[in-house]
């Protein structure tokens, strides 16, 4: 077969614009994520009979569950269930903060436990208050030890967003598939949108390696 | 005067009793040191008194305030009791001189200028200012040790908990932190020792305190419970540890 490469020259803008909805997607998801994800974690490490269960039901929900599923669900379900209307993007976007805060929850608590119990005593042992200890001592260093999974679960949420294709919404994946329909250049396209993609992922995790070498992990 | 009044304190680790109806009363200027063998007690006991260990049973007096006295009371009791582990548990992410001076920023409240003076002086004292700026994992086991006690010594508690001080290092090394804890001892500082360095107790000790089965056993002065030890199991404890 032939391949023309000048297909992947008209269709970039498309593409690009694509890729960018799909990085707004992933940005906001994962700030939010990371939000949800510190909070969940916290509360399972140190929240109490009851803040502790809540977390650990949202966590093990969303880890026993399909994303694609969370996404219909969101986007279909949800505006059945509570009588609203939910856009694709908003839809995409909860879906990326719910889906990774479950995982980033887990990292956080592994994080949190992993740091040495001494190091707390001796903390409170100065007589410092416990949400001290936690700022000042356990948290930076747990901190460190979130990096290297975080980018990882980062990392893994870019991709995750190829599936909002389902709803709709112009992400990159669907914009992918849209000039597919047109041109029918599935060679050229499918490999234009795996290097963009391969962009992205790679600027992140060069960022990441940049903050792991600047940050002494302890 | 009193300073820690154990008052038919227990103490239970689920259903395994590992303090049993101690009473304890330790002076102002007491070096007192706690031997027995593994799990009679000694540890726990220590850490009972800064409620480390929160107790089951009876009351627990430290400089007039009572373990059961809530929360921000607790708080007050650590900063008059001073501790020092037997894995040291310094911070990695600080210096040694950010260590000693965390104690008087976040708990003494003082400007990080005037604890980092505070810290100097400390770290002069205990022979280290010169590696003031170097991070615990550059440090040797008992240069961390003595950092500890610095980092203790800064929030100026009135009484020092140290808990197996000597255990995780090398015997060169012992010696170092031993000569730290004797002129504290000089100077007049209150302190409570768990340890299984004879030699200590009987140089540096004002009272000797044999556990066994969570209760106290035998409990008197270093010196005469050393060389001539009644207690037929003070005794042949002391002929394995010796």
């Amino acid at each position: 077969m032939e391949l023309d490469w000048s297909v992947v020259a008209t269709a970039l803008p498309e593409l690009l614009a694509g890729a960018r909805i799909t990085i707004v997607i992933a940005l906001i998801g994962l700030f939010g994520g990371s939000a949800v994800g510190a909070l969940a974690g916290l509360c399972r490490v140190y929240g109490g009979i009851i803040l502790n269960a809540i977390a650990f039901v949202y966590v093990e929900v969303i880890r026993g569950t399909p994303m694609l599923v969370q996404v219909m669900f969101i986007y279909f379900a949800l505006p059945l269930l509570v009588d609203i209307r939910i856009d694709p993007f908003l839809a995409a976007v909860i879906a990326v903060v719910i889906n990774s805060g479950a995982y980033i929850a887990e990292i956080f608590r592994s994080a949190l436990l992993s740091i040495n119990k001494g190091l707390s005593e001796a903390g409170l042992a100065l007589g410092m208050p416990g949400w001290k200890v936690l700022t000042n001592v356990v948290g930076p260093l747990a901190l460190r030890r979130v990096l290297a999974p975080l980018g990882n679960q980062f990392i893994v949420s870019i991709k995750d967003t190829s599936l909002f294709i389902v709803i709709g919404v112009a992400e990159l994946t669907r914009a992918g598939q849209e000039i597919m329909a047109t041109n029918f250049r599935a060679v050229e396209i499918w490999s234009a949108v795996a290097v963009l993609y391969l962009i992205m992922t790679g600027v992140l995790s060069f960022l990441l390696r940049v903050t792991e070498k600047r940050m002494r992990v302890l | 005067m009193s300073i820690v009044q154990f008052k038919n304190v227990t103490k239970e680790f689920g259903s395994i009793k590992v303090l049993t109806n101690v009473d304890l009363e330790i002076h102002k200027g007491e070096v007192v040191v706690l031997i027995g063998p593994s799990g009679s007690g000694k540890s726990t006991l220590l850490r009972c008194i800064n409620s480390l260990e929160r107790i089951n049973g009876g009351d627990l007096i430290v400089d007039g305030i009572s373990v059961h006295d809530g929360k921000n009371k607790v708080r007050l009791i650590r900063q008059e009791a001073g501790m020092v582990f037997q894995q040291f548990n310094l911070f990695p992410q600080l210096t040694a001189l950010q260590n000693v001076a965390c104690g008087p920023r976040w708990v003494r409240r003082l400007q990080r200028r005037e604890a980092e003076e505070l810290a100097r002086d400390l770290l002069k004292k205990v022979g280290l200012l010169e590696r003031a700026d170097h991070f615990p994992a550059e440090l040797s086991g008992g240069q961390q040790q003595r950092v500890a006690i610095a980092r203790a010594l800064a929030v100026k508690p009135k009484i020092m908990l140290f808990d197996e001080p000597t255990s995780a290092l090398d015997p060169e090394l012992r010696h170092e932190v031993l000569r730290v804890m004797q002129s504290l001892a000089e100077e007049g500082m209150t302190m409570v020792v768990v340890t299984h360095e004879i030699g200590f107790a009987r140089k540096v000790g004002t009272r000797l305190i044999f556990m066994e089965g969570g209760k106290i056993s035998v409990d008197g002065d270093p010196k005469v419970l050393l060389d001539n030890p009644e207690n037929p199991r003070l005794k042949d404890f002391l002929q394995h540890v010796h």
